[in-house]
């Protein structure tokens, strides 16, 4: 409880430190909006050029597509700190005043930025799911519905796991942001069929960097009921969990590491 | 309160060569150099206590400091914080002491004060009563709320540092650990500083561990020295017998007009060293034992003195002679 409560103030505070500065503010509402708005087009665009995809109609691929901007935007929205852990704090020493509260380290990473940005993504993906959606010939179930929404949760889940393991090297390397970058664009992995890939890639992308798990599956569950969707919404919130708690375990050995710097 | 048992911090860095080409080679070599910044050091300090940890630049003093306090893990000895290491129970003993570093703000750059001090006010749960009460006196002592509402990045270094110290105190910490609490400030600011802190142990009790390198802050503040040199303490006692070791020693520097060979001025007496440099003349004397104005009107009347400057004996220095004295030591033992 005490945890949720400071949650909230610290994303208060971190909210308060994005509007101070009143120009940059308002530049900033101005490019979110104005780049959401460039992605819709651009998408719109390409759908009416490409009437299907590997027997996929254009109204699979929008929805497929709107989708595959959830999970990716729910963990931009809240672990946007690590990319600073991986390419700047760590080698500049300055995550000394977090090792200094009564709070773990990672929660602090978590509390100390909130990126409205995300914001975006949501409303653009949704948008778009639910434009697609109604041309879709697929009958929609309960089942299907719950199993999109573990995807999208849980899916960003995996993601932030992700984030959090390769961000913690930088306790060791001082700077592991190039490596994150890398593990991270294999998320784009995410944005396409499964069934596009070679064999080898497609194991790869479900139990190695499961980064196929929470969108292809669920979304073949909605269109053509491939999967049972209790037990692949049971499946990738189990290898999430398993995941993360890997990756709170790697962080807080790597956090021992830290050096700071001469002072 | 404190309990430090031959901690050790050793950093291992691979050994470099120089340029482009030097540093390719160490990516494929493993040779490392062993640094210890710390080594086998031991001390206790008790409730209450102010207690100056000083040493030259260089000499380990914040790497204890960041040992005690949770940052860094000890790659051999312990500490003893109220009975807990602090890197192993972090959380536990974050909540028991108040940390500032004089070269790194704690608060957040953007916001005004006054909501970073809402944020560690939820961060450490303290209550309204007492975050008012508290609130109260630090501002009284530290005079804060005359920039309450301004952003962090807007203060001034010296309000920047009072606001810190209030922030650390905002918990009521047992103890409070202060790296170079005056560093880069003016006198009278300093002077502020210190009296806000004797304030502080005086109301809370509060022990205070505080490295500095200013002489008038160890002589204001603190009852205890320990001194450090290379990672090892080589003077660990009382601030008067350090005084009483090495006396009140100022230096007395004269430039001396052109013309004057420094080598041909006289000595005053053989309780004054004569230190000469190219237009400098120094003059080292126990305070205590000689008079002051004695070796100014001396100095005046027989150097044609066109410039003076007096200062105090400087943390190097003394780090220097005791140093020295301990070498001497040695050698008496030897022999």
């Amino acid at each position: 409880m005490h945890y949720v409560k400071l949650y909230f103030t610290c994303i208060k505070r971190s909210i308060i430190s994005r509007l101070e500065y009143k120009k940059d503010t308002i530049i900033s509402i101005l490019s979110f909006l104005f780049s959401n708005a460039c992605s819709l087009c651009s998408i719109y665009f390409i759908l009416q050029a490409i009437p299907s995809l590997k027997g996929y109609s254009i109204a699979e691929v929008g929805f497929f597509y709107g989708f595959s901007m959830l999970p990716i935007a729910l963990d931009h929205l809240f672990s946007d700190e690590f990319w600073l852990v991986a390419y700047r704090r760590v080698q500049l020493g300055d995550m000394d005043m977090h090792f200094l509260r009564p709070v773990p380290v990672i929660f602090q990473m978590f509390a100390e930025t909130f990126q409205p940005d995300g914001f975006g993504e949501v409303i653009v993906g949704v948008t778009m799911m639910i434009v697609c959606g109604i041309n879709l010939e697929a009958t929609i179930t309960f089942g299907a519905v719950f199993v999109l929404i573990i995807g999208a949760i849980f899916g960003a889940v995996i993601i932030t796991s992700f984030k959090i393991i390769f961000s913690s090297l930088a306790f060791i390397f001082k700077r592991s942001g190039p490596l994150l970058q890398i593990i991270y664009n294999f998320t784009s992995y995410a944005k396409y069929p499964i069934s596009i890939y070679p064999k080898f890639i497609r194991i790869i992308l479900i139990f190695v960097l499961p980064f196929g798990l929470f969108v292809s599956l669920p979304i073949n569950t909605l269109l053509y009921g491939s999967y049972n969707p209790y037990l692949l919404s049971l499946w990738i919130a189990g290898v999430a969990i398993i995941f993360f708690a890997l990756s709170v375990f790697i962080w807080t050995r790597c956090e021992k590491r830290y050096e700071s710097t001469g002072s | 309160m404190i309990e430090v048992k031959s901690l050790t911090k050793v950093f291992r860095k691979p050994i470099r060569g120089r340029g482009v080409l030097g540093m390719l080679k160490t990516l494929f070599s493993r040779k490392y150099k062993e640094i210890r910044a710390v080594d086998d050091v031991s001390f206790d300090i008790g409730e209450g206590e102010i207690v100056g940890y000083i040493g030259s630049n260089g000499a380990g003093k914040s790497t204890t400091i960041k040992m005690m306090c949770g940052i860094l893990t000890p790659t051999s000895g312990k500490v003893l914080v109220n009975g807990r290491e602090p890197y192993v129970k972090r959380k536990v003993v974050a909540k028991e002491i108040g940390v500032v570093f004089g070269q790194k703000t704690q608060l957040w750059w953007d916001i005004p004060l006054i909501e970073s001090f809402k944020v560690l006010k939820e961060i450490y749960q303290v209550s309204e009563e007492d975050y008012k009460s508290r609130m109260e006196f630090l501002s009284s002592v530290l005079g804060i709320d005359e920039f309450l509402t301004q952003p962090v990045r807007t203060l001034s270094l010296g309000q920047r540092m009072r606001a810190d110290l209030a922030a650390s105190m905002l918990h009521n910490p047992k103890i409070l650990f202060l790296d170079e609490p005056t560093i880069g400030m003016d006198v009278l600011v300093k002077e502020k500083i210190r009296q806000a802190i004797h304030a502080l142990n005086a109301k809370y009790h509060t022990t205070v561990v505080l490295t500095t390198h200013d002489m008038v802050d160890i002589e204001n503040l603190c009852s205890r020295i320990i001194m450090i040199e290379k990672g090892k303490i080589i003077y660990d006692g009382p601030l008067g017998d350090i005084k009483h070791r090495f006396g009140n020693i100022k230096t007395l520097t004269l430039t001396i007009p052109a013309n004057i060979n420094p080598q041909e001025v006289k000595p005053y007496s053989e309780e004054v060293d004569l230190i000469t440099e190219k237009d400098k003349v120094m003059l080292r004397f126990d305070a205590d034992k000689v008079k002051l104005e004695d070796v100014v009107q001396y100095a005046f009347s027989n150097y044609q003195a066109i410039d003076m400057k007096i200062s105090d004996i400087s943390i190097e220095d003394v780090v220097k002679k005791i140093l020295a004295q301990q070498e001497e030591e040695k050698h008496a033992k030897e022999i």
